[in-house]
């Protein structure tokens, strides 16, 4: 068994990432050809005197004929107002545009990195001056400024450079101290310092490798500005004048009436010479910018992310009304309930896709469960188990690139997943509505609480007068316990327990049917997790609505449901009533999950984990989604997928080992735990 | 074995206060900074070995408590004491030295880790600033320690892998790898398994109570989940406000809690069991804001069973004998309510 769970990570260096962002840059084309007018450039600058036909600085006999001449043989460009050859002064012209911009850069990004690295970590007034500084550059006029120093200090190329690099790295700073800020809140920061590491230590180990990187990208674009800059300076004539630059160039050109001449191939070639460099740093810059920029904000949910986030373009929300996959069995559909009225709604398997770059992954694959009229059911499971896909499923609310393939959602008889769209509005929210996720964080922060409320309830019932509104909006409040005084206040002056509140009221805006709290107590503080869920028991009785709690706190679906479903893998491995399921778990994810679950009430019995972690939707195993980590594994579970078995009492369970007729394998106490503790892998 | 009598820790009165923001209206208006005391006068010891539970709801300081242990923050007033010497006073040398023995373990293991770090330079990082092992070679065999004591075997699987490569819990081992790697002598756990899957949190409670048992390395774990407590911790200080309010054996505790607050966080934890007989406590509104602290006890405005004397006197820590101390005044034998409390006030205690 221990090979199923085996590490399969290859290891890793961290050469094999620079090479990775080497290797990405080449591939978009925006680097690729960047990165070789660059180096062309920069070819074309070290091997001058190989490949210029002439030397620019000898000093030649020429006659009146040899200025401005035709492009010929001899001259492919022709020569300039000194009879020089104009190719040979354009190859020589490299060498000093490159110089400048190279040195330049380096300057900028010495004073910006220092700057920006200062401004960041420190932070207080040292900072604040800093950006003042910095401020203070950035609305000067460059142009006029590095004008009236060369034409103090001397057009030197010393000055030159200096002057540029010297006015050239405000932006790098900001960008610079921005990074800086991120990276210094950090947790992994934090961690260090914990540790007892020193600033300098946390600065060379923690900081600059996530702030150099876009500094490189950066200064390919200062590069690119302090060639222009270069270009321009020499071009209104404060150039070094004892070196030949492509301004230099166009400066003699225009000053000694090239254009009068016609002399074309004295101005083109050098305009279209910078233009090369620009646009080929320009290029590589902005690709190396998308390369390197570290997604700072990479999120804690790498995991889900494979499925909704990694999306095909062209891939929109489509009505789900594709046909079902035919080739699957038909699940049994949920088991009929003696005495029971027909179920209020009733989801049938659901199948669930999100697109990828390597193929559909499905998500939820075959769910069914039935919700009866005033009941309150629980979808439990742990990140991954599709269960907050099935609810935006029922409700046609998948994020682009998910869709529903198969199974029907019956709500009072309609199968909501074929309704018209319009049909399909007027069931969401006012019969059938949700409180999200992390919703708190939902409401608008620029409109009042009660706005809002009203706004809902407008939007259903738009006969309702506007007094009318208010007063029904104040109602709401008050029934989930915020005074119709906090109405008027806006979502920021809400306590996290009040914005929950504020959202369930949303949800009741329309008196539905069914209401969808997903996750509806995860981050608030269990006292008030307490009062959320009073509220929300109290208002299914008071207004009889059906509940459908989607959590991973098996605390909470204890204490609050009728009947549980556990869902794994994107299917359901297991429904029952709430005090049958956890007095006599069927399945052995239940089981294990019951294990690892601490109980207050019995404080001494010692808690497992689940070795392993819950599948990928990229790496689904063919079987049981559960067979990696399930310690009575056995090799059916390996090839076939369970389908749900009947069990009395109205349960049902997907596992062979409830298979009527499957034989108990007899020594299951030993295969308490297929692997070593630290490998979950 | 390690001795088990004295403290590896020890915190007396310890304060913290946050100067106030004012705003430009408030400067104008003359008024004072409204300062915020997040930690005020917290006192409580940690002997070798063991699990201290500092539990309580967000803004109660616990986390702030932990982060003044650690010199993350500078504190108001107050002692630390770490194996027996005075942190306050100490040169910057010696206090480093000291810091080695106090190692942190944060909540999110997504984002304590670098994402540019291998996993060896992260277990080897904390050894690096202490510039505790002399060769690249004692460097290594430490970080493998490390790595197999943190569960992570073989530690050769893991050494150079990036942080994405690993699952969820396989990061927090190697946070808790690292904070081996200086074998100290207390760990502090800010919220080790909140961000984790239900089915991995179990495993590394156990590897934390395994370092306690085995290895005599003291946990502080500061935490919100009554239930992890209750199966983890040793002991149990429950704070609400800035103060601890309880303290105590944390089955004691947990069972027989005396303070009124103690007893309604117990009522409502839900427990995974639809049979278990509840009567929740469930107290109204939420904690008050920590820059305007209630008078007298700070819990009277939410206390379901305050009388007259509560809005006044700000009761200390009562001794109940066997460590058992709760800041109640119901406790003082001098304090009476003049009328008994209310049948639907008072808490009923909880049936076993």
């Amino acid at each position: 068994m221990t090979a199923l769970v085996e590490i399969q990570a290859p290891a890793t260096t961290p050469t094999y990432v620079a090479r990775g962002a080497l290797h990405s840059l080449i591939r978009r084309p925006m680097g690729a050809i960047g990165l070789t007018m660059l180096l062309v450039a920069v070819a074309v600058a070290i091997l001058a005197p190989v490949i210029a036909p002439y030397d620019p600085y000898k000093n030649i006999q020429v006659t009146v004929f040899d200025l401005y001449a035709a492009p010929s043989p001899a001259h492919l460009l022709g020569t300039d107002h000194r009879g020089h050859d104009v190719l040979s002064s354009l190859i020589y012209g490299t060498r000093v545009s490159l110089i400048v911009g190279f040195s330049a850069a380096s300057i900028a990004l010495l004073i910006g990195g220092v700057v920006g690295i200062v401004a960041g970590y420190r932070g207080g007034w040292i900072g604040a001056s800093l950006m003042r500084f910095t401020d203070f550059f950035l609305v000067i006029p460059d142009l006029a400024l590095q004008i009236v120093i060369i034409a103090i200090a001397g057009p030197s190329l010393l000055n030159i450079i200096l002057v540029i690099g010297a006015l050239g790295w405000t932006t790098t700073a900001r960008l610079v101290r921005s990074q800086t800020l991120s990276v210094r809140e950090r947790k992994f920061v934090m961690r260090a310092r914990a540790i007892g590491a020193g600033d300098l230590h946390i600065l060379r180990r923690h900081v600059l490798p996530q702030v150099l990187p876009l500094m490189l990208a950066n200064m390919v674009l200062v590069i690119s500005l302090a060639i222009l800059e270069e270009s321009t300076l020499a071009f209104i004539g404060l150039g070094d004048p004892t070196l030949i630059s492509w301004g230099q160039m166009l400066n003699f050109a225009f000053g000694r009436s090239a254009m009068s001449a016609g002399a074309w191939w004295a101005l083109i070639p050098p305009g279209l010479a910078i233009v090369w460099v620009v646009l080929g740093t320009t290029l590589l810059g902005t690709a190396l910018e998308e390369v390197l920029n570290p997604r700072l904000k990479r999120h804690h949910l790498e995991r889900e992310r494979v499925g909704p986030r990694r999306l095909l373009p062209g891939a929109r929300l489509r009505d789900a009304t594709a046909p079902p996959a035919g080739t699957r069995d038909p699940l049994p559909v949920s088991i009929p309930r003696e005495g029971s009225s027909v179920p209020l709604l009733s989801v049938r398997d659901l199948v669930v896709e999100f697109d990828s770059p390597t193929g559909p992954l499905r998500a939820v694959d075959g769910v069914s469960f039935d919700l009866r009229r005033g009941e309150t059911i629980g979808l439990v499971g742990e990140s991954g188990s599709g269960k907050t896909t099935t609810v935006l499923a029922m409700l046609r609310l998948l994020p682009p690139g998910g869709r529903v393939v198969g199974g029907q959602v019956l709500f009072d008889g309609e199968d909501l997943l074929a309704l018209p769209p319009a049909e399909l509005r007027a069931v969401r929210w006012s019969r059938l509505s949700i409180v999200f996720q992390g919703a708190m964080n939902a409401l608008n922060p620029v409109r009042t609480v009660g706005d809002q409320v009203a706004e809902a309830i407008r939007t259903h019932q738009p006969g309702m007068g506007r007094r009318a509104t208010a007063a029904r909006a104040a109602e709401l409040l008050e029934r989930v316990g915020i005074s119709g005084r906090r109405a008027r206040d806006y979502p920021h002056t809400y306590s996290g327990g009040m914005r929950q509140r504020a959202m369930i009221a949303l949800a009741l805006a329309c008196d539905p049917d069914v209401i969808i709290a997903d996750e509806p107590t995860t981050a608030l503080d269990v006292m008030i997790q307490a009062q959320i869920l009073e509220l929300l028991a109290r208002l299914s009785n008071e207004l009889g609505m059906a509940t459908i709690m989607v959590t991973h706190d098996l605390g909470v679906v204890g204490q609050r449901c009728d009947r549980v479903v556990v869902m794994y893998g994107g299917i359901v491995a297991e429904e029952a009533e709430a005090y049958r399921l956890y007095a006599h778990p069927q399945h052995p994810y239940t089981q294990a999950l019951l294990a690892s679950f601490p109980d207050l009430s019995h404080p001494d019995r010692k808690l497992v984990g689940i070795a392993g972690v819950p599948p990928r939707l990229d790496n689904m195993p063919p079987g049981c989604p559960f067979a990696p980590r399930c310690p009575h594994v056995f090799d059916r579970c390996l090839a076939e997928r369970p389908p749900a078995f009947p069990l009395s009492h109205e349960r049902r369970a997907s596992c062979f080992l409830v298979e009527p007729g499957h034989e108990r394998p007899t020594a299951t106490p030993d295969v308490a735990r297929p692997v070593a503790e630290g490998a979950d892998a | 074995m390690p001795d088990r009598t004295t403290p590896v820790l020890e915190v007396h009165g310890l304060r913290k206060r946050f100067p106030g923001q004012r705003s430009l209206m408030d400067v104008i208006r003359r008024r004072p900074p409204r300062d915020v005391t997040a930690v005020d006068g917290v006192s409580f010891d940690v002997l070798p070995g063991e699990v201290l539970a500092l539990v309580g709801e967000s803004g109660c300081g616990k986390t702030t408590t932990g982060n003044l242990l650690l010199g993350l923050l500078p504190a108001t007033e107050g002692q630390v004491i770490l194996g027996g010497q005075h942190v306050g006073g100490l040169s910057h040398r010696e206090l480093l030295r000291l810091r080695r023995n106090v190692q942190m373990i944060f909540q999110d293991p997504y984002e304590s880790l670098n994402p540019r770090m291998p996993v060896r330079e992260i277990v080897a990082e904390p050894l690096r600033v202490h510039g505790v092992a002399r060769t690249a070679a004692e460097a290594e065999a430490r970080v493998r320690e490390a790595l197999e004591q943190a569960g992570l075997k073989p530690a050769e699987a893991y050494l150079h892998r990036l942080p994405f490569e690993l699952s969820g819990g396989q990061r927090q081992r190697v946070v808790i790898a690292a904070a081996l790697a200086l074998r100290p002598s207390l760990l502090v756990a800010d919220e080790p398994v909140s961000m984790l899957d239900v089915s991995i949190r179990a495993d590394i409670l156990n590897l934390l109570r395994s370092l306690a048992d085995e290895h005599g390395i003291s946990v502080l774990m500061i935490t919100h989940d009554l239930s992890t407590v209750a199966a983890y911790a040793d002991r149990i200080a429950v704070m609400y406000l800035g103060r601890i309010v309880e303290i105590g054996d944390a089955r004691t505790v947990l069972r027989d809690p005396q303070h009124p607050y103690t007893r309604a966080l117990r009522s409502v934890v839900p427990v995974p069991d639809p049979n278990a007989r509840r009567r929740p406590v469930i107290l109204a509104g939420e904690t008050p804001d920590p820059s305007r602290i209630p008078s007298g006890c700070r819990f009277h405005p939410r206390c379901p069973v305050a009388f007259e004397a509560c809005p006044q006197v700000d009761p200390r820590l009562y001794d109940l004998g066997g460590g058992h101390g709760a800041a109640c005044l119901l406790l003082d034998p001098d304090y009476r309510p003049a009328k008994p409390i209310s049948e639907s006030g008072a808490v009923a205690p909880e049936p076993a």
